[in-house]
């Protein structure tokens, strides 16, 4: 049966032509490429490298970006590639998320013109692979005090320290690090072969096991004076960056919920207990329509914030709080449709179990569930509760 | 010089068909199509332009909401496009008069569709042009490709693989080949979206459609399939032969 994805207060309608097509290529791809085989690639543990080629050939990298072969397409556009690769996967997501918002973005904005030209239209194709190393063993939500430093060395920088939880950085061509210059953070370009860095990968993950997740270390690793972004310091670098992300998977996550949700449906209507389908019993239809509720919410926020994207009207805070609710209302809905589906929601015949253990890492990576919270917090009362300094 | 390919939006293949009141409710259908044996016919021809021939010209006879296959195939690379807007249903020969008005608008002679469309199957359109236009007409080929003014096609034959040749100009209908239509890609997109799609009215082409000599009854849903039957044990053996002789008359 062709895949209907929920869209009950009709968000399609609100949609260009442009939009939907994208939307619908993307959809198809999923359909013909990434679902027949993602539970293969998950068992392999492995992002396999023909996906990577194809999203490239679609042009879908990069989405709101312009110039330097990026595709200029609009927020709404970029959310809706995320929701229906996060429909497939939330690791097919976290690549294209990474590559587009976290490595293309942080170049397009704060890096120098040869940067630009030298990285991003390779970056757009697919051709180069790139991630992002905030992250450290010890610096998880509280990037700030990383530990990872830059020395100016007069004709190169030297870099010393570690990132983790990085994902693409073993398959990734170049990682834009952010470490502290003279006490400041600043980004810096790295590429994979550059001496006294390496990136090997981190295994035995119960989630997102169709995605690369590495390390980043760095040894005396010498670079080029011209790879620093000479735009921008302070936090408000890997920051910006990570605002377009989140703002991406406030989409992803609405995907991983239709999928979800659509399991939950046809399972329920197509299995029959005490000589019924269990869809016609009351707990069941009292959980499909808190699902169909809450997923409804979740794309009108996520279309809202869209369109503030659009217009430039946003604030960070409103990001915080899509990200945060629609992952959390996906992965609720996921733990609810493994309830329906029975035990047959732990096999890998069904999305479900794989969406709920991606979900785990989404509503922990760019920025926890709790950190959206204290950024709301922040918002209402004036008072930061992150650090018990004043 | 050029080819133009004739798109038919249907529902899609997966779409659930419902009727209402002895009609088809085309209202109820989430998801139209290119009918896809149309699409072995855009990608042939598509194949045909970067091979150096001509431009594809894209043509589509249908209500307004068919103008969504034509920018789809401007997507993967159409040219130009033709819109034969018809709000009401129409029978194959107004079909057949108005697309062979609209391919000679267009100036192409050669001409590719599907052998028949995925709703109405009716098969008629390809061949039914051809007459119409005085043009020769190859069917079922999987693959066409020129050489100067000569065309080479080939088609599933009696006993295997046909190859035949042919002058221009000449209709092509299509049957499942190897090739399926490429995916679009976002530049592909934008630029579809910009392109202008040409409407032409039945009365701008000079084609009269008041008089159908054609009228559907009505249409049913098929008969619903009748579920298997189990037979177990070495028991049932003549009970099995007897039903696969007078049943399914198969022995």
């Amino acid at each position: 049966m062709a895949y209907e994805a929920l869209d009950f207060f009709d968000i399609d309608s609100l949609l260009t032509e442009e939009e939907r097509m994208v939307r619908d290529m993307v959809r198809d791809w999923v359909e013909e490429r990434v679902l027949p085989n993602i539970e293969d690639a998950c068992r392999d543990g492995v992002f396999p490298d023909e996906w990577r080629a194809e999203i490239g050939e679609m042009g879908i990298l990069g989405a709101p970006l312009e110039g330097y072969g990026c595709p200029g397409l609009s927020y709404i556009a970029y959310g809706l590639i995320c929701q229906e690769l996060e429909r497939g996967d939330s690791g097919v997501r976290s690549f294209a998320s990474v590559q587009g918002s976290l490595a293309m973005y942080p170049i397009w904005d704060f890096g120098s013109e040869e940067q630009k030209e030298k990285y991003l239209p390779g970056m757009a194709k697919g051709d180069l692979v790139g991630c992002f190393g905030l992250t450290e063993p010890d610096y998880g939500s509280n990037p700030g005090d990383m530990i990872t430093r830059a020395e100016d060395k007069g004709d190169h920088f030297l870099l010393n320290g570690a990132k983790m939880w990085i994902t693409n950085g073993t398959i990734a061509d170049l990682a834009v690090v952010w470490a502290k210059l003279d006490g400041e953070i600043r980004g810096f370009i790295v590429e994979k072969d550059d001496e006294g860095f390496s990136a090997p990968e981190m295994k035995g993950k119960h989630s997102l096991k169709a995605s690369v997740t590495s390390e980043l270390v760095f040894q005396d690793c010498k670079i080029p004076k011209d790879r620093i972004l000479p735009d921008v310091k302070g936090l408000r670098g890997p920051f910006s960056c990570l605002n377009n992300a989140r703002y991406g998977i406030s989409w992803g996550a609405v995907g991983a919920a239709q999928s979800c949700f659509n399991s939950a449906r046809e399972y329920a209507l197509s299995r029959i207990q005490f000589g019924h389908p269990i869809a016609s019993f009351q707990l069941v239809q009292n959980k499909l329509s808190w699902m169909l509720r809450e997923i409804t919410k979740g794309q009108l926020l996520a279309y809202h914030i869209g369109k503030k994207k659009d217009d430039g009207s946003w604030i960070p805070e409103q990001i915080s709080l899509a990200k945060m609710n629609n992952v959390d209302m996906a992965l609720e809905i996921a733990r609810m449709s493994r309830d329906i589906h029975g035990a047959n929601g732990i096999l890998d015949e069904y999305p479900v179990m794989r969406h709920m253990a991606n979900l785990e890492s989404v509503k922990t990576y760019e920025g926890t569930h709790d950190i959206h919270n204290l950024i709301l917090g922040r918002h209402i009362t004036g008072i930061q509760s992150f650090t018990r300094e004043p | 010089m050029g080819v133009a390919v004739l798109l038919k939006q249907v529902p899609d293949t997966t779409a659930k068909i419902s009727i209402s009141g002895g009609r088809v409710d085309e209202a109820s259908i989430t998801k139209w199509s290119i009918s896809p044996y149309d699409e072995y016919a855009l990608e042939n021809a598509i194949k045909l332009k970067e091979s150096g021939f001509g431009d594809v010209v894209a043509i589509t006879c249908g209500p307004s909401r068919s103008a969504k296959c034509l920018t789809e195939a401007a997507a993967v690379g159409a040219d130009r496009l033709i819109h034969i807007i018809s709000e009401s249903p129409l029978d194959s020969i107004q079909v057949q008069s108005l697309l062979s008005a609209a391919v000679k608008e267009s100036g192409c002679d050669v001409v590719m569709c599907g052998k028949q469309a995925a709703d109405t199957n009716s098969g008629s359109t390809g061949p039914g042009l051809a007459a119409s236009l005085g043009f020769s007409c190859v069917g079922g080929a999987t693959e066409v490709s020129m050489d100067g003014g000569v065309a080479s096609a080939t088609r599933l034959g009696p006993s295997g693989m046909e190859e035949v040749e042919v002058g221009v100009p000449c209709v092509f209908t299509f049957d499942k080949g190897d090739s399926e239509l490429r995916r679009p890609n976002v530049r592909g997109i934008m630029m579809a979206k910009k392109k202008p799609i040409d409407i032409f009215a039945p009365d701008d082409l000079g084609v009269d459609v008041s008089n159908s000599m054609v009228s559907i009854k009505s249409h049913s849903s098929p008969p619903e399939k009748q579920p298997g039957q189990k037979f177990v044990g070495s028991d049932s053996i003549p009970e099995v032969v007897s039903k696969l002789r007078e049943e399914a008359n198969v022995i």
